[in-house]
């Protein structure tokens, strides 16, 4: 009962946070000069021009356009594209989102996985070479902005020699470089944060309870050791997100990826209003989703949290 | 104390010489070779690095190394106003959160929540297109959100001190607030505050070039690492030293202030001394 109410509470909160957002975005959104239409209006007859301006809302003032904006993204309408002639917001997103999602995802598979990896290794190697070099690397790598190491992988690894695309976006072949270009930063990430979370573990009594019981030391590693440093890392899976959110903008600008980074950077330029804030509310939301399902899994997966709950009872 | 156990580190050391290196050149650059960065030549278009041009010329024939120390002036400008902006705002909201507690804290606390929610860079992005692409207006656009995390911090540090025996002590003994301020409340929170900065900092000094090379920060003829970059990667496959220099510029500096955030945090952070 405890554990919905959370939920809810927490539910709760995340709407009107989005609510904020949502007015913020709209009111800074308007604070740009100028509006995207007026130059294509510039040379158009009176009536049309009126029609056209009537047809984005820009003929009311500020505030009715505030409360019809917000009663739109209530029912999921979120206006339409100043620049994509005919298109709406939402449209336009639902079809950049693919895009997006596939390369986020597989840049945290492979990063995160081989992060984690790492990081295990160097924890167990703790002082040893192996850990030396795993560690020396990760802060090498992380030094390396997301941007120039995706240069570097275009100008040395596309073209004729591996026959991979230097840009766009069709099939698995053009996918591999723009992946490993964000997978990078969780790698180097996720290895500091393994070895410190395990450490910590390592530390505790109850590894050297399991160890005084005569368990063998693999079972202790994979038993204890890593269940427990497993914890800590889930809090950072929105920070994970918001990076690849981050990272999308500068990866997709680089490979010319049709993605909702790319047309985020494209919507600023061309000062696409409705875009802008129709994306950016999209992506608060997503993020904000990601942190309250985080909150969610932790409660479920903290073995403290979970005991707490069955003593109760 | 911090300072001395600095010294022992040779990696932090050489990683702050590097960025004095870099503040040095970044005054003296684009003096040094007696080129004017600005001047086209239309001979020495795409031209490779040579005795002459060290790092090469652009596709107008300038000279590039007098334009990196340029473009390298833009990102340092960025990481000591946005830092300092960082710093002084965040231990001052922080300051203020933390002292007076209360409905200011709750309040401001759910400000921070709220503009965390959302990337910094979207949140940038917005105001530069409301400021529209400068200088100034990137310095202010980056430092809108820099105080966040800083604010949060020092507003912990000061609320768990304020439980602490020795600032009651000091307080039963009279000290006033001036003094536990002074005395107590800043040397304390000075080691966050400089680990708050040496991380973050890399971080500006990449969302500047990062914006600019999308075309949302500073734009050509203005010179910055993004822009100088955004060039080099149209020319990559037959003038790479155009994207190289600039690149390995951009790495470099990040790598120092890397480097010296990891220094500065062993030789503040007394649990990690051992």
């Amino acid at each position: 009962m405890g554990f919905l109410k959370y939920a809810l509470r927490k539910l709760g909160l995340m709407v009107v946070t989005l609510a904020i957002i949502a007015s913020a975005t709209f009111f800074l959104v308007n604070a740009v000069p100028g509006n995207p239409i007026a130059a294509r209006t510039l040379r158009m007859p009176e009536t049309v021009k009126a029609e056209l301006y009537a047809k984005y809302g820009f003929d009311k003032p500020l505030w009715p356009r505030y409360v019809i904006t917000m009663r739109g993204l209530l029912r999921g309408d979120f206006g339409m594209s100043a620049v994509y002639e005919g298109d709406t917001v939402p449209n336009i997103i639902a079809s950049k989102l693919p895009v997006s999602a596939r390369l986020g995802l597989q840049q945290m598979l492979v990063g995160v996985t081989l992060g984690i990896l790492l990081g295990v290794v160097s924890a167990l190697k703790n002082g040893r070479a192996a850990d030396f070099a795993i560690i020396a690397l990760a802060a090498f790598a992380v030094s390396i902005p997301q941007l120039v190491f995706s240069l570097l992988l275009q100008k040395f690894f596309a073209g004729a020699k591996t026959g991979l695309p230097i840009i766009g976006w069709s099939g698995f072949k053009s996918t591999i470089l723009p992946t490993i270009a964000g997978a990078f930063v969780y790698t180097s990430f996720y290895a500091r944060l393994m070895k410190s979370s395990i450490l910590d573990v390592i530390g505790q009594e109850y590894i050297m309870t399991a160890e005084s019981k005569g368990i063998s030391g693999f079972r202790v590693v994979t038993r204890h050791v890593l269940r427990n440093a497993f914890v800590p890392i889930i809090t950072y899976l929105p920070m994970t997100v918001a990076m690849c959110v981050t990272g999308s903008f500068f990866v997709e600008s680089v490979f010319t990826i049709p993605g909702l980074g790319y047309y985020y950077v494209k919507s600023v330029q061309q000062r696409d209003l409705s875009m802008v804030m129709g994306l950016t509310v999209f992506i608060a939301a997503l993020l904000l989703a990601v942190v309250f399902v985080t909150d969610i899994l932790y409660k479920l997966v903290d073995p403290r949290i979970r005991l707490e709950r069955a003593g109760k009872r | 104390m911090a300072w001395r156990i600095l010294r022992r580190n040779p990696v932090a050391m050489a990683a702050l010489g590097l960025i004095a290196l870099f503040l040095i050149m970044a005054v003296l650059g684009p003096r040094l070779r007696g080129i004017d960065g600005g001047v086209i030549n239309v001979k020495a278009k795409n031209a490779p690095p040579s005795r002459e041009l060290w790092f090469g010329a652009d596709d107008m024939g300038r000279d590039l190394f007098s334009n990196l120390w340029l473009g390298l002036r833009v990102s340092l400008t960025v990481a000591v106003v946005c830092g300092a902006a960082q710093i002084v705002l965040g231990s001052l909201i922080g300051g203020l959160m933390g002292y007076l507690g209360g409905i200011v804290d709750v309040v401001i606390m759910r400000v921070i929540e709220i503009i965390s929610s959302v990337p910094g860079l979207l949140i940038t992005m917005i105001v530069m297109m409301i400021l529209g692409n400068g200088v100034l207006s990137l310095l202010l656009a980056i430092s809108i959100t820099s105080w966040c995390g800083t604010a949060r911090q020092i507003r912990g540090q000061i609320m768990q001190l304020r439980e602490t025996e020795y600032i009651l002590a000091a307080e039963t003994l009279g000290a006033g607030a001036w003094r536990t301020i002074t005395r107590h409340l800043i040397p304390n929170t000075a080691g966050i505050i400089i680990v708050n900065l040496t991380s973050s900092i890399p971080q500006y000094i990449f969302m500047e070039s990062g914006l600019s090379f999308v075309g949302l920060g500073l734009q050509p003829p203005n010179i910055s690492l993004g822009t100088l970059i955004a060039s080099g990667q149209v020319h990559m496959d037959f003038a790479p030293h155009q994207l190289l220099f600039p690149c390995a510029a951009l790495c470099l500096i990040v790598l120092a202030f890397n480097l010296l955030g990891d220094g500065l945090r062993n030789a503040l952070d007394p649990r990690l001394r051992r």
